[in-house]
C-alpha cells in the first residue's frame, strides 16, 4: 500500500506554513519525481534508440527478416531466423532441463533437507547465481566444453535418444547443446529461488490435510503445493527464460559461432545476443549494423515480451491467491 | 556497521594508492608527447605490441591498441571512436566513403598460415589452393580423403573428421584468406565470396586471431588460417602451401617476400597490392596467402594529427626492423613513395 | 514424516497401489536429494576448477602489474584498478536515483502510478545487458569515443532497477507508526523520509546496492562496447577507456597461450572472491536490517 493518504494530510498545517520546510517538501518531492521520470524516459529511450539504429534494416528487409535464414556480408543479404533458433532453441533445452532440477532442488529445501543442511545448501544454489557469466563461459570453453565432446555427447549418442536426428551428429565442444547446458546451470538458480520462496508460503494446513487423509509425501506435494504454486512457478519458469534468452556472453564462449541453423544440437549454431556479442564492433557496413540492431530488437521484444507474460501471470496469481 | 565501512574505505584508499603507484611506475620518460588510441586487426597485434614500448621510447608517445579484429578497426575509426584504425582489409568503395577521408596506409606485411592439430601426424602436410577451398566449402570433409592423399604421398593420414576453424568477428584475415580462396576456386568465388565476413559453409568460428588459434589447440582434427605469428607462439604445425611454381611454400621471411615479386616498381594506389596467389615467375618459394595490413587514418585528425603523422612514419620506417623475428616482412620500396605522400596527407583539417 | 506402514489390518494396503506409491515417494525423494547435490556438485565444480587453475597463478606480479602485450607475461594490475573505479562510479551514478525513485513508489505516489513505475523497473531489469551496452554505445560512444564513465553508465543502468527494487521492498516494510510519529510531532515529510526512514531501511538498502553491485562487477556485455579498447598499463584517467576483469577475462578464455588461460582462471578467482565477499556481506546487512526492524 502505498502512502497517498500521507500525501495529502501530511502533518498540521499550521505548523508547516514555514515557507522553508514547504520548499522542502517541493524540492525533495520533485527530485523524487524527477528520479521517477528519469527512470521511464531511460527505458522509452532504450527501446527507441534501438529501433532507431535498427530502421534502416527494419526498412529494407520489412518483417520477412525475422524468417529470412541467411546471414552473408558479402551480398548484404540478412536474416534473424538462424539466430532465434538458436536462442529459442538453447533457451527451451535449458528450460525443460534447469525446471525439474530446480522445482527438486526447491523441495529439497523445503521439505526433505533438515533445517541445518537446508541453509548451507540454500547458500550454495545462490553463490551458483552469483558466478558471473564470462566465468561460466570460461569453465565452459576450457573444461566443459571438452568434457561435453569427450563424454556425455558420445554417451548420449549410444543410448536410445542418439536416434534422434538431433543428436546424431559429430560430438563437438562448442555447440547447441553445450550452450545450452551451460544456460541451464544459469537459470537453474533463479528458478529454484524463486520456487522455494513460493512453497514456503504455501500453507501448512493444505498439505498436512492432505498428509492425514493418507497421501504420501510426494502425493501431497504434487496434488497440494503445486496447484497452490502453479502459476508462480509458471512465473519463475518465465523468469529463468527470460534470463536464458538475453545471455549472450557465455553463450557466445560456447555456441561455436557458426551462421546455420544445424541439424544436429551438437554441431555449432549461432544465438541473438552472441552474434551481436561477436559482429556489431565489426559491422563495416550500414546494412550490416543496422542488421545487427534489427536481431538486438529481437531481442529485446522476445526478452519483455517473456517477461511481460511473467508479470501478468504473478499479478494474476497474487489476485487469486487474494480471493481464496 | 561503522567497522565494515571502515574497512571498505580502507581497501578503496589501498586501491587508490596502488593506481597511484603502479601509474607512475609506467608513466613514460618523456611526458611531452602525447597519447594515441588505436583498434583493428588481430594480424599485426604481435607487431604492434613490439612498436608499443618501443614508440614509447623513441617518441615518448603512448599507444593504445586493442586486437579487436579488422571489421572493429575500419567500423570505429570511420565512427570515430578511436584516433586510428588497423584492418588487413583495404577499404571498399563504399566503405571509404564512409570513413569520409581516411587515408589507409600499409605498414607491415606477413603470410597467412594454415595451422592444423593432428598429433598423429609428424610430417608437415602439403595443401593447395583447390584443396582448402574444398575444405571450407564442406566437399572434403575427412583428413584422409583422396585429394589430400595426393598430395601428401607417404603421409599416413588418420580417419579424422576435419572441423573448419574461422574468425567469427570481422577480420582482415578472413578477407585475406577469401581473397586467396576466391582466386583458386570459382565455386568459392561465386557461392561465398570475399569480405572480413563471411557466411563460411560449414566450421566452427572464434573470435579474433587468439580465438581460431584456441579452438586449434584444443580440437583434433580442426584446421584454420591465422597469422604465422601466433602459429610460431603456439607451436602449431602449418601446412606448406602449393604455389603456382610447384613448390611448397611456407610462411616464412622470405616466403612471403617472394610473392612480391609482381609488385610494381613504384606502388601508386591499393589496388596494385595483389600479392595473393602469385604468379609462376615468382618461384617456388613465393607463399601465396601472403597480405599486407593497413593503418586507417582520418585526414582530419584534429589535434592529433602531428602525432599520427610520426606515429605511421615511424611505423613504416624505423618499426619495420621488428618484424623479422615475428615472421613480418619490411615493406618493399614500392610502397615508399605512396606511403609518404598518404601519411602527408593527415592534416589536422577542419 | 508421515510414511504409511504396512498394517495388516487396513484395508487399503490390500491393493498393489501402496507398493507403487511408495516407490514413487522413494523416487521422488532420490531426484530431490540428487538434484540438490548436482546443484552443489557443479558449484563446486566450477569453483574447484578457478581455484585450482587460478591458484598458482596469484602471485604478487600478477596483482602489480598490467596485462600483458603479445608473448608476454602481465598481471591484472590495471583491470582490477580499472574495475573498481567503474563499479565505483556505477555505484554513485545509480544509487541516488534508484533510492530516489523507490521514495517516490512508497512515500509520494499514487497506487497506480506507483504500480506501473514498478512495471517500468521489471522491464528495465529484464532489458538484456548487451542490449543496454549498444544503447550506451549508440548515445555516447559513437564520435566521441570510449570511457570508463560510459562503461559506468551502462553498469548504472542495470544496477537501477535492482537497487530501487530493493529500497522500494524495504520502504514498505519500515512500519507506518515511525512516520505517523514523525508527522505527529510536525516534521516534514522530506525530512521524516531523509531521518527517520531511509536510516530505518539503510540495511536493507545496503543489501540491495551489494548483491547489485556484485552482480555488475561481472557483467562483460555492456563493457565491451564502451570500455573494452584500453592501454595495457595500470590508469586512473576515466575520460578514456580502463581494461575490466570481465573483459579481460573474456579476452584471454579464447586464447590458446597456457599462460593467457591460466591467468583468466586466476582473474576469475579474484572477481568470484569479490562476488562472493559481496554477497556475504549482502547477508550480514540483511541480518542486520531483520534485527533492526524487529526491535523498532
Amino acid at each position: 500500500m502505498t502512502s497517498a493518504a500521507y500525501e495529502n494530510n501530511a502533518a498540521p498545517e499550521s505548523d508547516l506554513r514555514r515557507r522553508g520546510m514547504r520548499l522542502g517538501d517541493l524540492v525533495f518531492k520533485g527530485v523524487a519525481i524527477a528520479a521517477a521520470l528519469a527512470s521511464t524516459v531511460l527505458l522509452i529511450w532504450i527501446a527507441w534508440k534501438i529501433f532507431d539504429l535498427a530502421w534502416p534494416a527494419i526498412q529494407d528487409f520489412g518483417l520477412s527478416f525475422v524468417w529470412t535464414e541467411a546471414w552473408d556480408p558479402v551480398t548484404n543479404t540478412y536474416g534473424a531466423l538462424i539466430f532465434i533458433y538458436g536462442t529459442v532453441v538453447t533457451s527451451l533445452i535449458a528450460l525443460v532441463l534447469a525446471t525439474p532440477l530446480s522445482i527438486a532442488i526447491a523441495l529439497f529445501l523445503t521439505e526433505i533437507a533438515p533445517k541445518r543442511l537446508a541453509a548451507p545448501i540454500a547458500t550454495m544454489v545462490e553463490l551458483l547465481a552469483a558466478i558471473p557469466s564470462v566465468v561460466l563461459g570460461l569453465w565452459g570453453i576450457l573444461v566443459f566444453g571438452p568434457w561435453v565432446r569427450d563424454h556425455l555427447e558420445p554417451w548420449i549418442q549410444d543410448t536410445p535418444l542418439g536416434w534422434l536426428p538431433v543428436f546424431s551428429g559429430e560430438p563437438s565442444a562448442s555447440g547447441i547443446f553445450t550452450a545450452a547446458l551451460v544456460l541451464t546451470i544459469m537459470i537453474i538458480p533463479i528458478t529454484s529461488a524463486i520456487c522455494r520462496e513460493l512453497f514456503i508460503r504455501v500453507p501448512r494446513d493444505l498439505t498436512d490435510g492432505a498428509l492425514a487423509l493418507g497421501s504420501t509425501r510426494w502425493e501431497a506435494i504434487r496434488g497440494v503445493m503445486f496447484a497452490y504454486a502453479a502459476p508462480g512457478i509458471v512465473a519463475a519458469v518465465l523468469l529463468g527464460l527470460g534470463r536464458a534468452f538475453g545471455e549472450a556472453i557465455a553463450v557466445n564462449q560456447t555456441i561455436g559461432n557458426h551462421n546455420a541453423i544445424p541439424s544436429s544440437w551438437f554441431d555449432p549454431g549461432d544465438s541473438l545476443g552472441s552474434k551481436i556479442a561477436s559482429e556489431y564492433v565489426g559491422a563495416t557496413s550500414l546494412e550490416q549494423a543496422s542488421s545487427i540492431l534489427y536481431l538486438a530488437a529481437i531481442l529485446m521484444v522476445i526478452s519483455l515480451a517473456t517477461n511481460v507474460v511473467a508479470q501478468f501471470i504473478v499479478v494474476r496469481f497474487e489476485r487469486a491467491r487474494r480471493a481464496v | 556497521m561503522k567497522r565494515i565501512l571502515a574497512a571498505g574505505l580502507v581497501v578503496l584508499a589501498v586501491v587508490a594508492l596502488a593506481a597511484f603507484a603502479g601509474r607512475t611506475q609506467s608513466a613514460s620518460a618523456k611526458p611531452t608527447a602525447g597519447s594515441l588510441v588505436g583498434t583493428g586487426a588481430t594480424f599485426p597485434f604481435p607487431l604492434i605490441s613490439k612498436w608499443i614500448p618501443a614508440v614509447d621510447q623513441a617518441l615518448g608517445m603512448r599507444i593504445t591498441y586493442t586486437a579487436t579484429g579488422s571489421g572493429a578497426g575500419i567500423a570505429q575509426i570511420t565512427a570515430r571512436t578511436v584516433d586510428f584504425g588497423a584492418s588487413d582489409a583495404p577499404l571498399s568503395p563504399d566503405q571509404l566513403t564512409a570513413c569520409k577521408g581516411c587515408v589507409v596506409i600499409p605498414w607491415a606485411l606477413a603470410g597467412m598460415s594454415v595451422p592444423y592439430n593432428l598429433p598423429g601426424v609428424n610430417k608437415r602436410l602439403i595443401l593447395n589452393g583447390p584443396v582448402l577451398a574444398n575444405i571450407y566449402l564442406g566437399n572434403i570433409t575427412n583428413w584422409n580423403a583422396a585429394a589430400i592423399k595426393a598430395l601428401n604421398p607417404g603421409v599416413s593420414l588418420p580417419d579424422q573428421k576435419i572441423t573448419v576453424v574461422y574468425r567469427s568477428d570481422g577480420s582482415g584475415s578472413t578477407y585475406a584468406f577469401t581473397n586467396y580462396l576466391a582466386t583458386v576456386s570459382p565455386q568459392w568465388k561465386s557461392k561465398v565470396g570475399v569480405n572480413t565476413s563471411v557466411n563460411f559453409p560449414v566450421g566452427t568460428g572464434a573470435r579474433g586471431s587468439a580465438g581460431v588459434a584456441g579452438v586449434v589447440k584444443s580440437t583434433e582434427g580442426a584446421l584454420t588460417y591465422v597469422d604465422a605469428a601466433y602459429s610460431i607462439a603456439n607451436k602449431f604445425q602449418f601446412a606448406l602451401i602449393k604455389n603456382r611454381a610447384g613448390g611448397n611454400a611456407t610462411p616464412g621471411v622470405r616466403g612471403v617476400q617472394a610473392a612480391l615479386c609482381d609488385l610494381p616498381a613504384k606502388v601508386t594506389n591499393l589496388s596494385q597490392l595483389k600479392i595473393v596467389d602469385p604468379p609462376k615467375k615468382c618461384g617456388r618459394v613465393a607463399y601465396p596467402i601472403s597480405t599486407f595490413t593497413y593503418v586507417i587514418v582520418p585526414t582530419s585528425s584534429g589535434d592529433k594529427a602531428a602525432d599520427l603523422r610520426k606515429f605511421v612514419y615511424w611505423a613504416v620506417t624505423a618499426g619495420q626492423k621488428f618484424g623479422p623475428p615475428l615472421y613480418f616482412v619490411p615493406l618493399p620500396k614500392a610502397v615508399n613513395g605512396f606511403n609518404y605522400r598518404e601519411i602527408k596527407k593527415i592534416q589536422a583539417g577542419s | 514424516m508421515s510414511e504409511l506402514t504396512a498394517d495388516p489390518y487396513d484395508i487399503t494396503v490390500k491393493s498393489n497401489g501402496l507398493r507403487r506409491r511408495k516407490i514413487v515417494e522413494k523416487a521422488f525423494g532420490v531426484l530431490a536429494i540428487g538434484s540438490a547435490v548436482l546443484a552443489c556438485t557443479i558449484l563446486v565444480l566450477v569453483l574447484g576448477t578457478l581455484v585450482y587453475k587460478g591458484f598458482s597463478q596469484l602471485n604478487v606480479d600478477f596483482f602489480t602489474k598490467a596485462r600483458p602485450l603479445f608473448g608476454e607475461k602481465g598481471g591484472i594490475a590495471d583491470a582490477l584498478v580499472g574495475s573498481a573505479l567503474i563499479v565505483g562510479m556505477a555505484a554513485v551514478f545509480a544509487i541516488p536515483v534508484a533510492v530516489l525513485v523507490a521514495i517516490y513508489m512508497s512515500e509520494y505516489a499514487r497506487p497506480r502510478v506507483s504500480r506501473a513505475l514498478k512495471i517500468v523497473l521489471d522491464v528495465l531489469n529484464g532489458v538484456p545487458a548487451i542490449v543496454v551496452g549498444i544503447f550506451v554505445f549508440g548515445i555516447l560512444v559513437v564520435g566521441h569515443g570510449q570511457s570508463a564513465v560510459y562503461g559506468a553508465f551502462a553498469l548504472a543502468i542495470l544496477m537501477l532497477p535492482m537497487v530501487a527494487r530493493a529500497t522500494q521492498e524495504i520502504l514498505e516494510v519500515v512500519p507506518r507508526s515511525l512516520r505517523d510519529a514523525s508527522f505527529a510531532l510536525g516534521v516534514t515529510k522530506w525530512r521524516t523520509t531523509w531521518n527517520i526512514v531511509l536510516p530505518a531501511a539503510i540495511g536493507g538498502i545496503l543489501t540491495g546496492v551489494v548483491i547489485a553491485v556484485a552482480r555488475v562487477a561481472g557483467e562483460t556485455a555492456p563493457l565491451l562496447f564502451t570500455t573494452s579498447i584500453a592501454a595495457s598499463q595500470i590508469s586512473t584517467d576515466v575520460s578514456h577507456a580502463l581494461p575490466t576483469l570481465p573483459v579481460t577475462i573474456f579476452i584471454f578464455s579464447e586464447s590458446p597461450d597456457p599462460g593467457e588461460q591460466a591467468a583468466a582462471w586466476a582473474a576469475a578467482l579474484v572477481l568470484i572472491a569479490f562476488v562472493l565477499v559481496m554477497n556475504v556481506l549482502a547477508k550480514l546487512f540483511a541480518g542486520r536490517k531483520r534485527r533492526q526492524l524487529e526491535g523498532s
